[in-house]
């Protein structure tokens, strides 16, 4: 068995889907990481702003102590203990005896920045990240300063302020950022959806179309396509006339030659009839017979092998039968039969060809309107995949072992009578074409039934 | 009894006018459908036995103008065409039977006497007025178990009057029933057949009406 190609809808689903998360997820992150870069760099500028600041207010007394000038540093935050934003100014190397910080801001309380080694030139900036007084992840800016009076000496000027306020609006961003994207994800996907469904709509029609044909409820693909498949359509329904027109042709073919050659042979038979019986006029009659039976049976059987593989057949039963019952009663008027479909379900429908169903028909019926004594009945019922028909008449019937013997090519048991004696065997040809079958059995009326079984229509 | 018989093939149709002429009918023949439409259309006739495939005219096309002007002559359809469907439409175009060729010429005559006998309203193929019987499958006529001989002229103006027993049948009616359409008429021999006729039959069986014709005294 062959693989199957898989869903179209999937694939398509697949790919926009696959794409989306993608493109989704690239964009949050980028976003997040340009959002981040701008906030630590306006809270690096603040810093550097208020070390300028410090840098501007140091002052050096006498003994070349720093301290910060009568003006101040002018945000509150600095005279709050542990506020999250500290300063401290520390000597360049540290002597040995002192404190690390010599001077600090308010806000450092009794502690300290423990700042790692660092060698700065001068006019430079460095940037730390360490861990504060309070355990709160703290950015530090550091430049050097020389005060080469009174004392020379060289002094590492440090701000540092709490990271958390920039890490949690970066937070909330990336947060509400997220939600959008996430918002906007799950709408592009229904639009995706909704875009797959609308698109391949007419491959469903398409389908329900070509189920129909093949039901027999539509000759030919019908309704407007979209101009990628109306070529596929069009070519179809190309196929599906071309295949008709050549089951047509080869039909009127066969009938053409089987009538060329039948007004002939009707000739033949009455010249051999008009002359003095002979071994002669004798062969003439019985050949014409042969030739006769032989065209017909080629010809029945040439026009249901025609039939056989067209899709979209369906022939409903009751008007066919109508109009053999009708046909019957004129053909057999001599006969005064009473010519019974009463007991034929309403509906019911052959999937396949009118004409074969008519020749099925019309044989069993004219079959039993010659055997039957005065009455015929035809019964019909759906059984499952199956049309049963029974085909019953109160004639003499047919005795069991016999029963066999009848069904093959061209036997009669009465010689006698008329019509070419094969009716019956075409019957069963063109029900087993059809892949159904013909069985005889005794009617609850004394006489044969014949039960035909063939394919049933929905 | 006349009919009408359509075939468009020349050797068939001579074949079929003698077989019918010598089952005592008289033939009118057309070998295409206009003239036999134009036929069927004019003359009285009492069948006609229909080819299918015609020139100028298809046989079925044929048919069915006749009955749409609302004309009843029983109609056999003689043709190639054996499908079931074929018969089907040829029975709903109007026709009466239908008989695929090749046929046996007994059959297609047993079913033109079925088709006059059922037209004229007769279940029984042996017609009978009082002793007098007429068997229309031999033509033979017998008056209380005798047989009665007849020449074909008197067999076909007593046939007619017998499928039509006490009916008026008129003179000109007879005339146009028992000659063919070509031949030269002259009523005053209708007259010399049923006075023939008259003296092989019982007195008063054959009555006159007068002025208007004969009529067959019903049993």
């Amino acid at each position: 068995m062959r693989a199957r190609a898989g869903s179209l809808r999937l694939r398509l689903l697949g790919a926009t889907l696959a794409t989306l998360v993608v493109a989704l997820v690239g964009a949050h992150w980028w976003l997040t990481g340009l959002f981040r870069d701008h906030v630590l760099q306006q809270f690096d500028a603040s810093l550097s702003q208020q070390l300028d600041q410090l840098t501007a207010r140091l002052e050096f007394d006498a003994q070349g102590l720093p301290a910060v000038g009568p003006r101040g540093m002018s945000d509150p935050r600095w005279e709050k203990p542990y506020s999250g934003l500290y300063w401290q100014v520390q000597r360049l190397p540290v002597l040995a005896g002192e404190r690390r910080a010599v001077l600090r801001s308010r806000s450092l309380w009794d502690a300290e920045l423990a700042l790692p080694d660092d060698a700065l030139a001068d006019g430079t900036i460095h940037r730390h990240d360490i861990t504060g007084p309070r355990g709160e992840a703290l950015r530090v800016v550091e430049r050097s300063l020389q005060a080469p009076e009174p004392v020379e000496s060289r002094w590492r000027l440090m701000v540092a302020g709490d990271l958390r306020e920039a890490l949690t609006a970066v937070d909330r961003f990336t947060g509400v950022l997220g939600a959008s994207l996430g918002g906007l994800g799950v709408l592009l996907a229904l639009a995706a959806l909704a875009q797959v469904a609308v698109g391949l709509a007419p491959l469903k029609t398409m389908q329900q179309g070509l189920q129909r044909v093949r039901e027999g409820r539509q000759q030919r693909l019908q309704g407007r396509f979209p101009e990628e498949l109306q070529p596929l359509i069009d070519e179809f329904n190309g196929v599906l006339d071309r295949n008709t027109e050549v089951v047509e042709r080869a039909r009127a073919q066969a009938g053409n030659l089987a009538h060329a050659l039948k007004t002939p042979l009707a000739i033949l038979r009455q010249a051999a009839r008009k002359v003095e019986p002979s071994e002669f006029s004798e062969l003439v009659g019985e050949q014409v017979q042969v030739a006769e039976r032989q065209m017909h049976w080629h010809l029945a059987r040439a026009r249901a092998a025609a039939t056989q593989g067209v899709p979209g057949q369906r022939t409903a039963l009751e008007p066919v039968l109508a109009s053999l019952l009708r046909a019957m009663d004129k053909l057999h008027a001599e006969r005064h039969l009473d010519l019974g479909a009463d007991d034929v379900a309403p509906g019911l429908a052959f999937a396949g060809e009118e004409q074969d169903l008519q020749e099925m028909l019309g044989n069993l019926l004219d079959n039993a309107c010659r055997s039957a004594r005065s009455a015929v009945s035809v019964k019909a019922s759906r059984d499952g995949p199956s049309l049963r028909i029974h085909v019953d008449d109160d004639g003499p019937g047919i005795a069991p072992e016999q029963r066999a013997v009848v069904l093959q090519r061209g036997v009669r048991l009465d010689e006698s009578r008329d019509g070419s004696g094969l009716g019956l065997a075409i019957v069963v040809d063109l029900a087993r074409l059809y892949g159904g079958d013909v069985t005889l059995d005794r009617a609850d009326a004394g006489g044969l039934s014949v039960r035909l079984s063939l394919p049933a229509a929905g | 009894m006349r009919l009408l018989l359509v075939e468009d093939d020349p050797t068939l149709r001579a074949q079929l006018r003698e077989g019918l002429q010598d089952a005592g009918y008289v033939v009118d023949e057309a070998d295409n459908g206009r003239d036999a439409h134009f036929q069927g259309e004019t003359e009285p006739y009492d069948a006609v036995v229909l080819d299918l495939g015609l020139p100028l005219l298809d046989g079925l096309t044929v048919l069915k103008r006749w009955r749409d002007a609302g004309r009843v002559t029983p109609v056999l359809i003689l043709t190639a065409r054996d499908n079931w469907s074929e018969k089907v439409a040829g029975i709903d175009a109007g026709a009466d039977d239908y008989l695929t060729k090749p046929f046996h010429m007994e059959e297609l005559l047993a079913r033109v006497r079925g088709l006059i006998r059922r037209a004229a309203g007769q279940a029984s193929p042996v017609l009978r007025c009082g002793d007098l019987a007429l068997d229309t499958r031999s033509g033979r006529v017998t008056l209380g178990g005798q047989a009665v001989t007849l020449t074909s002229h008197e067999l076909k103006v007593l046939d007619y009057l017998m499928h039509r027993p006490g009916t008026v049948v008129s003179r000109s009616e007879l005339t146009e029933h028992i000659y063919a359409q070509d031949f030269d008429r002259d009523s005053n021999t209708i007259e010399v057949f049923v006075g023939r006729l008259r003296k092989k039959l019982p007195p008063g069986l054959i009555e006159t009406v007068r002025g208007q014709g004969y009529r067959l005294a019903g049993p």
